[in-house]
């Protein structure tokens, strides 16, 4: 399998002086499922950032599907930005908007701007639309808003947004984490589905293990913006979860 | 460094005080010149000041010493200590000379109030009909075999006219005698003629001031919305252009904004005329130099989650403004502008006081013929009009979820 993303010595240092990466080297082969662990501040959420530029790395080297993200501008940023979908924790829907228009939105990098002024899109993205909130099991929900959806149900639509750009690679940030045990399983299942179905590469962070080991295929883990273990999720024994989350950590089961 | 520090202290104890002093001996010498005429060189003030200051700082006991000087516990309570008297006496000077300056008078106030009367009445009485005796209505009268005498008497009065019915019995009865009046009263006001041409006047006044607001309102909607985008501070990127047309948006609208709306009437009745365009204007370069704050503090406030999910999908940055910050913000600046629309018909009255048209300067020219029934009628045509806006646009407002 061949390399999707490769990082290379990559820095973050915010304004105030936070060194958030202090030089993440990363290979991410096609098709992985990889899970990022650590604790909040350990760099999860600015690593995945940075890989589409939502933030600006200080310095490093990023290739993503053999285009140097670091490089790009403009147009060539955002062609490889909508290849590469992502998942927010706060599921991050525009929550006056219908759930298909939410779906639709995912469209927005290969339309043109008359077509976002009006809010029109063409008939076969509307029916792509439709197809890929079908897959999450919500298409009798596309004209509710996005308001009146359940977490759940906000991620999935969330999920179906990302599946519009017909990504090659999706960033999840946390998105189980605002969610109850029983629905964030059913998310996790959506978004191995798509891996394992579509052969879409996954970088997720997550907190939980018991999740880390029924999904993932790769975990690495995070600790004062360095990676300090890189193996499969068997591998994390106690020693090593005590190593990433501290001596006082308890690893708590969730099923 | 430290020594540094209690020179610097000392000398902010100096000029407190000093500028304490300057402050009591000046309103002293104010309320003793407006009193009894006395006068004394200015210089005289502050060398009173300056030995005051010596004084009270030699004594260790002043407003300074007490701000800068003084460390750990007051020795004594806030009323038993010098400091505390100073205040005091600063307080009683800073109330007595405002009295004086505001020209403050109630005896003024109490025993003068027959000189609103005219308004008073006015507002009690307003002008909804006219009443005035044409030719046509003295020939019914004549036709009604009243006698002669009482005849000529309401030919002196022939087409003078009158704002209510009230003003128009009373002069009959200072003319004609009570008794006279009592007994031709139902004739004479039957064939009076009786005219609703001020309402009328009123009334197109009055939509002109509502239309005025309205346009004033439209034409601001646009511009302050795209300026909003560029003087909101999460939507500019920091670069030194950015910095500076946020800048520059912000710091021309808070001074286009300080400008009260009447200046700005001023200036464009000189401009394009005396009537409603000009007070338009003004009201529309006040609500853009408005709206344009509320605005862009609404997008400022608006959630950076999906502004970041849509920039995601590889969205240009105007397509993420359409997608991810109007859906946001649309609700509360319709809430804003119907607001703005409401503050602008009551402003459009004001206004049309110095050249902008509507009923402001139907107003005006009523008061300065001492009309002043036909100035309660206008009065009371304005209070409706706010008050209906006023309910309307709470009611809006509320439904809408803003402010």
């Amino acid at each position: 399998m061949k390399n999707i993303i490769k990082l290379t010595d990559l820095h973050k240092t915010y304004e105030g002086g936070t060194h958030a990466l202090k030089g993440v080297n990363l290979e991410v082969k096609e098709g992985e499922f990889l899970i990022l662990l650590g604790l909040s501040g350990s760099g999860k959420s600015t690593l995945l950032r940075c890989m589409n530029r939502l933030i600006e790395p200080t310095s490093g080297e990023i290739e993503i599907d053999n285009e140097n993200v670091i490089t790009a501008k403009g147009k060539l940023l955002r062609k490889i930005r909508r290849h590469i979908g992502m998942i927010f924790q706060q599921f991050n829907l525009i929550k006056n908007l219908s759930a298909l228009t939410n779906v639709l939105s995912g469209k927005l990098g290969y339309v043109s701007l008359w077509h976002a002024i009006t809010f029109s899109m063409h008939k076969n993205d509307v029916a792509l639309a439709m197809s890929n909130l079908k897959r999450v099991g919500l298409d009798q929900f596309a004209k509710n808003t996005a308001r009146n959806l359940s977490g759940g149900q906000q991620q999935r639509v969330a999920i179906a947004r990302a599946l519009m750009q017909n990504p090659r690679v999706i960033f999840a940030d946390e998105p189980v984490a605002s969610l109850d045990p029983a629905t964030a399983d059913s998310v996790m299942r959506y978004l191995g589905e798509l891996n394992t179905n579509d052969n879409i590469t996954i970088l997720c962070s997550l907190h939980f293990l018991s999740l880390a080991r029924k999904y993932g295929t790769r975990v690495i883990a995070l600790k004062d913006g360095n990676i300090v273990f890189d193996g499969t999720p068997k591998e994390i024994d106690e020693k090593k979860f005590k190593d990433i989350y501290g001596e006082d950590a308890e690893e708590v089961e969730i099923r | 460094m430290k020594k540094k520090c209690k020179t610097i202290a000392v000398i902010q104890s100096l000029a407190t005080d000093l500028l304490f002093w300057i402050y009591i001996f000046g309103c002293m010498y104010y309320l003793m010149h407006k009193w009894s005429g006395f006068t004394a060189k200015l210089f005289f003030v502050g060398i009173a000041a300056l030995l005051a200051t010596i004084i009270f700082q030699l004594i260790r006991e002043s407003i300074g010493v007490k701000l800068f000087l003084s460390s750990g516990k007051p020795k004594r309570s806030v009323l038993k200590s010098v400091w505390g008297y100073l205040t005091l006496l600063s307080l009683v000077v800073t109330f007595v000379v405002g009295m004086n300056i505001v020209q403050v008078d109630f005896y003024k106030f109490f025993t003068k109030f027959q000189n609103a009367g005219g308004i008073a009445s006015g507002i009690f009485d307003p002008s909804i009909t006219e009443y005035s005796l044409s030719a046509t209505s003295i020939d019914e009268l004549e036709k009604e075999s009243l006698p002669p005498d009482v005849l000529k008497t309401l030919k002196g009065i022939q087409n003078r006219k009158y704002s209510t019915k009230k003003v128009f019995l009373e002069d009959l009865q200072k003319r004609l005698g009570e008794s006279t009046l009592q007994e031709y009263k139902s004739n004479i006001l039957q064939s009076a003629y009786k005219s609703n041409q001020l309402l009328n006047i009123a009334l197109s006044a009055l939509a002109e001031t509502i239309f005025l607001a309205l346009l004033a309102t439209v034409f601001a909607i646009p511009i302050a919305f795209v300026l909003s985008f560029f003087a909101a501070r999460n939507l500019m990127p920091r670069t030194w252009l950015g910095n500076i047309v946020y800048i520059l948006i912000r710091t021309v609208a808070t001074i286009f904004r300080s400008i009260e709306a009447i200046v700005w009437a001023i200036i464009f009745s000189v401009w394009v005329g005396i009537g409603p365009f000009a007070g338009m204007l003004a009201l529309m370069v006040h609500s853009v130099a408005s709206l344009t704050k509320l605005y862009s503090e609404q997008i400022e406030n608006i959630d950076s989650g999906p502004v970041e999910a849509i920039k995601a999908t590889g969205a240009s940055t105007l397509q993420t403004w359409i997608y991810a910050v109007i859906p946001q913000i649309i609700s509360p600046y319709l809430a804003f502008t119907i607001y703005r629309w409401d503050i602008n018909v009551r402003m459009a009255t004001i206004v049309g006081f110095v050249g902008g048209g509507g009923i402001g300067l139907l107003i005006l020219q009523q008061q300065q013929l001492l009309r002043w029934h036909n100035v309660g009628l206008l009065i009371w045509l304005i209070a409706f009009v706010v008050w209906v806006m006023d309910m309307t646009s709470a009611k809006v407002r509320e439904k809408l979820g803003g402010m």
